[in-house]
Parts: structure tokens; C-alpha cells; sequence
């Protein structure tokens, strides 16, 4: 996933710069000293869960909260005490907020006009927006006239008009059917790259930051806990709450035993035997660590692997078919509880397996991360 | 063969649900219908002070034959005598200026109240609404006691200083003005609340964020917004402001003319019901036809224009 552009890297990098910026409400921290930089042309994801703080970073940099600390800068301007209506920066909002007395021609004219643009110039570029954004059908439709996802591209059509230096989106899908959700994200993301603004996006849907974001922000409890491109957050999570958050995972505590240069051994409770990691880590023997590894790394087989390490026996208690791959769920002796995703390469290929049945699960020797956090 | 009478008496005799919906309709044909057409007819018919009620029937039945005689005299005397089209033209005229005024200290106060956090809103809309459950005699009466001459506001002015002789308010057309936009401002501050209550937060931050200043976002989004409720509170304060006599009578002097007092003169001193009739259903027309174009023009707002 991730759609995998690169930005020119000199004088890009630092083009937003976040530095210890912290939130509070009447004692509650909303965000903590946070610090972070984006470049030009990004599209940058704050991911977390509800409560998480990503709103309230948006809105800081939208100058709608001011930080309790900390500075803001854009391209090299300091932005703390600009209020909204001066910043180069302009947001879509959640569920859009069109304006619903006017058409929506004139909701995308509005930014230009307060700018003072001369009337010629805003038609010109009302038009071209809506080119954009493909509504020039609609310049003369009120917003309750239209569908969620016409609503949508009005609200970006907005929001670009302006020709703003950073474009914020607040939860961007969060007021479209699924369906539809798929098929704007890449919608989104195309007309984005095209204008070639800088964006900010917040989401709580992990498939839609990795669907659209260059970049990920994972953030818990006003804290970031990680930023990482799509694949480097969901093949190499750095923490826990990482691993957990973003897709599913099986995750096994246990205590580091042998820690060499090229491998280490980990003894773990939930597992007949030790889990063979065959590269070294930044660890100490007799650290606690968890062992995090995917479904889909995990095979299943009803023959005992070769492999002398990684595996173990356990029972299938549950199948959860989704199509294009299962999950077997399986119960080892210890009670640990073990996913294995096995791809519905052929058809009715799974049917071997069912309920009950002993079945050995096994993992590569590099196929699992180690958490110290 | 009994089934399909049944059946076809159902369709004929209405059911519970009609019952439901008809009331209203009962309500308005017994308490302003009726009345309205009673009002109309008394306006066609002549003065006669000798039968009682004092006025001539307009339908009679005379040599087999029945003549209906419309009178139109009091109509026309409206409009030519000089009293009435005065008193027509100062009514709306007062009104006008009271509602005006009514928006001007209503809108403030309505924004106000809808901004703050809710509790704090139900006690504020609690304060605006609470002096209506006093007597409106009552209250019109205070005023008398705040506005005359050795009454409480000249009374406070003297004391403070600001004037040397008492100001003459009551008894003009000021304290008309003043009781009017007091005993009134509620019903300007109700549906001018109702509607700003409702506005989204979010629409004023758009604003914002596409480079309005807040005075302009309220000029842009707030006001414009806000269309429905002006409309409903002008109405609802210009519409009985118009008829108003309690007012006027008791603060407005002798000199404040507004035709709510006129008819009740043409009605009890000169028993001239046709013509106090006629004063009526005129005024009622008078203010019908704003109403008309107000709501149509409400009307084609919510249909939106499709293009």
C-alpha cells in the first residue's frame, strides 16, 4: 500500500515544522510537547483513536486552538500567533461544513474574495477548480443538493481555492459510505498531487492513512508514538501499541535468553519452545520483550515443519473466511491463542483443515519483530 | 353483500386518524372563520342605533324576494377621511419603527444567548421569557409608574445629576415606542434564538479559515443564516404592534394616533359597529398581504433554486 511518491529532498525537508507544541484544557494535556517535521508535498497522516490528540494538533495548526506551549512554523514562518483568517493554511472540514446558503460556486469563491481577488480572476479560478474536482456541472447547485461525495469535492475544491501553503483534512471519509470510501481516497489523493499542495490529514481508519498518506503519525493518548511510511509502520512497528493498532497481530511476552550478535533466543510461557530470531537486537538477556508477529507470516500446516525452531501444535478452534484469505484461529496446548491467515490461492484449497483438527503453525526466523516498549 | 356495505360505509365515515387532523381545521373554522366572516358581514351592513345590535341586516326578504344590500360606505369613508388613513399610516409606522428597534436590542441579545453553554442558555431564555407570565396590564402600568414626571427614571437622572428639569416621556410617542419594544422583545428573541442555536460552529470556522474576519463571517454566514428567524420575529412583533391599543391608550397620550384605539372608539363611543368592522377587516387585509410574500418568498428559499 501507500502510494509511494518522493519529494524533491533539498531545501524541502522541515517545510512544516512542529516543535514542542503541547495542548492542555483546564489541566487536561491534550497533546504532549510534540514535536515533528513535514515536507513539501507530502501528505502527512495523524493516526490514533478517538481522544488521541490528532484533532486537537490539527486544529492547532488550522489556529483554531492556540498551544499552551511551543511553536509552530510554516515554510519558515513562525505561525503561533496568526489567527485562522491569515494563515496560508486552509482545512476541509469533517462532514465538510459548505456553507448552505450559497452555491457552489460561490462556497468555492468565498476564499478568493475575501483575499480581494479581482472579480474576473475569482471566475477564472472558481472554474478551474471545479475542473479539479470535476463538478463543473453543479457550479450552480446549492450543497443539500448534492451527494456525499459531490459534497466532498466542493469541500476540497474549497479549500484549494485559495492556493493555500499546507491543506488540513479532518477525518476526510469519515461521512461516506464504505464503498464510496475506497474509491475517494485514490480520488482524493490524485487531485491533491495534482495541485501539489502539502497536507495534513487526521483519521482514526488505519486503511485510509495507508491508503493516502506518504508519511503516518501514530498517536496515543496525546503522545506520537511512531512516524514511519506505510510499510516500514506496519512491517516494523516500534512499540506494542504499534504492532496492535495497525492490522492484526499475535503477540507473544517473553523474556530475551540468549542475545547474540546475528540471533536471539526468547523464552516465552505461551510457547513449547524458545522463539528463534535470526538477526541481532538492542536488548539485554533477561529483558522482558514481546514477540509480534502477522498473521499472514505464520503458515499452517497439518505435516510437522521442518524447520527446527518457530513452531508449534495446537487445535483449530475457529475459521474466519473473508474470500480472499481465512484465519485459522489455533488453540496451543499452553491456551495461547494463535492466528494464521491462509490465502485462498485455490479454491476449496483450505477444506483439509476444519474445526478441531491438530495442525502445526510455523513462522521464518525473521518473520516476527521484537517490542521492548 | 354486508362486507360490502361495510366496506363502503368505512370509506365514508372517517376514521380516528381524520378525527386527529381535524381538529385544527375545527379550531380555525370555529374561532376565526366564523367570527371573521360574522366581522364581515356587520362591516356591508348600516348604523342603526335604534335596533339592537345596533346595525341593519344586510339580507332581507321583502315581496318575495331577497335583496342583499352591501354597503360599501364605511369602506370608502377609510379611505377618504383623513382620521382613519393617519391613523392607518401612523400604526405602521409605529409598528415599523418599534420592530425595527425590537431587532436592533433582540439580535444582540439572541446571539448572545445562544453562544453560551447550555445551562447557562435555558436560565438566560428562562429571564427573557419570564416577565410575559405577569399580567401585560400589569406590566404597561409599571412603566406609568418608570416614565412619568416624578416617576423612577427621571427620579434617578435628577439624583445622578445628568438632568435639571424631569423629562417629559410619558404621554408621547416615545414611551409608545418604549412600552411597545418592551412588552414585545420576547416574542423578537424566541425565534431569533431558536434559529441561532441551531447554527453550526463549524460554518464559522470554514469562514475563518478561508480569510474572513469574525465581523465578516457574521456578515457572510451568521446573518444571511439567521433570514428565518429575523423574518418570523419581525412578524410576530410587527403583526399585533400594528393593532396595538393598550399601549398607546395608557402611554402614548392623546395625541398618539394608531388604529387599534380608533376602532375601539367607532365600536364603545359611537356604537358604529359596520364601521368598526370595516376598520378591522381592513387591517387584518393590511397585514395578510406582507404575510402572503413573506411566507412565499420562505417558501421558494427552502425549495432551493434548481437549475
Amino acid at each position: 500500500m501507500g502510494t509511494g511518491h518522493t519529494s524533491n529532498d533539498k531545501d524541502t525537508e522541515d517545510y512544516l515544522r512542529i516543535v514542542d507544541v503541547r495542548k492542555e484544557f483546564d489541566g487536561f494535556v491534550a497533546v504532549e510537547d510534540t514535536n515533528l517535521s513535514i515536507r513539501k508535498g507530502e501528505i502527512f497522516a495523524l493516526l490514533g483513536g478517538s481522544g488521541c490528540g490528532k484533532s486537537t494538533l490539527l486544529r492547532c495548526l488550522g489556529g483554531f486552538e492556540r498551544p499552551t506551549s511551543g511553536k509552530i512554523y510554516l515554510d519558515g514562518q513562525l505561525m503561533n500567533d496568526l489567527p485562522p483568517y491569515e494563515r496560508p493554511i486552509n482545512m476541509m472540514f469533517q462532514s465538510y461544513a459548505l456553507f448552505p446558503h450559497m452555491t457552489v460556486a460561490q462556497n468555492i469563491a468565498f476564499g478568493p474574495k475575501q483575499d480581494g481577488m479581482p472579480k474576473q480572476q475569482i471566475e477564472a479560478r472558481v472554474t478551474e477548480m471545479l475542473k479539479l474536482v470535476q463538478m463543473e456541472k453543479y457550479a450552480q447547485r446549492k450543497p443539500h443538493q448534492l451527494s456525499g461525495g459531490q459534497q466532498q469535492r466542493v469541500a476540497l475544491a474549497r479549500s484549494l481555492a485559495k492556493g493555500p501553503k499546507l491543506l488540513l483534512l479532518d477525518e476526510p471519509m469519515g461521512a461516506l459510505d464504505k464503498k464510496l470510501r475506497s474509491q475517494m481516497q485514490l480520488e482524493l489523493v490524485s487531485i491533491i498531487e495534482k495541485s501539489g499542495v502539502t497536507c495534513v490529514m487526521v483519521t482514526h481508519d488505519q486503511e485510509e492513512a495507508m491508503t493516502m498518506a506518504t508519511r503516518i503519525a501514530l498517536m496515543d493518548s496525546g503522545r506520537i508514538r511512531q512516524v514511519a511510511t506505510p510499510d516500514e509502520i506496519y512491517e516494523s512497528p516500534t512499540s506494542r501499541f504499534a504492532a496492535e493498532f495497525i492490522g492484526s497481530v499475535n503477540m507473544i511476552e517473553g523474556r530475551i535468553e540468549e542475545d547474540m550478535k546475528d540471533y536471539v533466543t526468547i523464552r516465552a510461557p505461551q510457547l513449547p519452545d524458545v522463539i528463534y530470531v535470526g538477526h541481532g537486537i538492542s536488548g539485554y538477556e533477561g529483558q522482558d520483550v514481546a514477540f509480534a508477529v502477522r498473521p499472514e507470516k505464520v503458515q499452517i500446516s497439518k505435516e510437522e515443519p521442518a524447520q527446527p525452531h518457530n513452531k508449534a501444535r495446537g487445535k483449530i478452534e475457529d475459521i474466519a473466511y473473508f474470500g480472499s484469505h481465512s484465519v485459522f484461529h489455533v488453540r496451543l496446548p499452553t491456551g495461547f491463542k494463535m492466528m494464521a491467515n491462509f490465502a485462498n490461492q485455490e479454491r476449496w484449497a483450505s477444506e483439509g483443515m476444519t474445526w478441531g483438527d491438530e495442525v502445526w503453525v510455523c513462522w521464518g526466523e525473521n518473520e516476527g519483530v521484537v517490542l521492548t516498549t | 353483500m354486508n362486507a360490502g356495505i361495510g366496506r363502503v360505509l368505512a370509506k365514508l365515515v372517517p376514521g380516528k386518524r381524520w378525527g386527529v387532523i381535524a381538529i385544527p381545521y375545527l379550531w380555525m373554522l370555529l374561532f376565526f372563520a366564523i367570527p371573521f366572516l360574522i366581522v364581515l358581514r356587520i362591516s356591508f351592513s348600516m348604523r342603526d342605533q335604534t335596533s339592537s345590535p345596533p346595525y341593519t341586516p344586510i339580507i332581507e326578504y321583502i315581496d318575495n324576494a331577497v335583496t342583499m344590500k352591501l354597503n360599501l360606505s364605511h369602506y370608502a369613508t377609510l379611505v377618504t377621511d383623513s382620521l382613519y388613513v393617519q391613523a392607518y399610516g401612523s400604526s405602521l409606522w409605529i409598528a415599523a419603527v418599534s420592530t425595527l428597534l425590537a431587532l436592533l436590542i433582540g439580535y444582540p441579545m439572541a446571539y448572545v444567548i445562544s453562544r453560551l453553554s447550555p445551562s447557562a442558555r435555558n436560565v438566560a431564555m428562562m429571564l427573557v421569557v419570564l416577565p410575559s407570565w405577569t399580567s401585560f396590564l400589569i406590566r404597561v402600568y409599571a412603566w406609568v409608574g418608570i416614565l412619568k414626571n416624578n416617576g423612577l427614571l427621571n427620579g434617578l437622572l435628577m439624583k445622578l445629576g445628568i438632568i435639571e428639569e424631569p423629562l417629559k416621556i410619558l404621554y408621547t410617542p416615545l414611551a409608545t415606542y418604549i412600552g411597545i419594544v418592551y412588552c414585545y422583545l420576547p416574542f423578537m428573541i424566541l425565534p431569533l434564538y431558536t434559529n441561532l442555536v441551531k447554527h453550526d460552529n463549524r460554518l464559522l470556522e470554514a469562514a475563518y479559515d478561508l480569510g474572513a474576519k469574525p465581523w465578516q463571517a457574521f456578515l457572510k454566514i451568521t446573518l444571511p443564516l439567521s433570514r428565518a428567524g429575523i423574518i418570523a420575529g419581525c412578524m410576530l412583533v410587527m403583526i399585533p404592534a400594528v393593532g396595538e391599543y393598550v399601549i398607546p391608550e395608557m402611554l402614548g397620550g392623546p395625541d398618539t394616533l394608531m388604529i387599534g384605539r380608533q376602532l375601539v372608539n367607532d365600536f364603545s363611543a359611537a356604537t358604529d359597529w359596520p364601521r368598526a368592522s370595516a376598520v378591522a377587516i381592513s387591517m387584518l387585509l393590511l397585514l395578510l398581504v406582507p404575510i402572503l410574500i413573506f411566507n412565499r418568498v420562505q417558501q421558494r428559499e427552502m425549495e432551493g433554486k434548481l437549475t
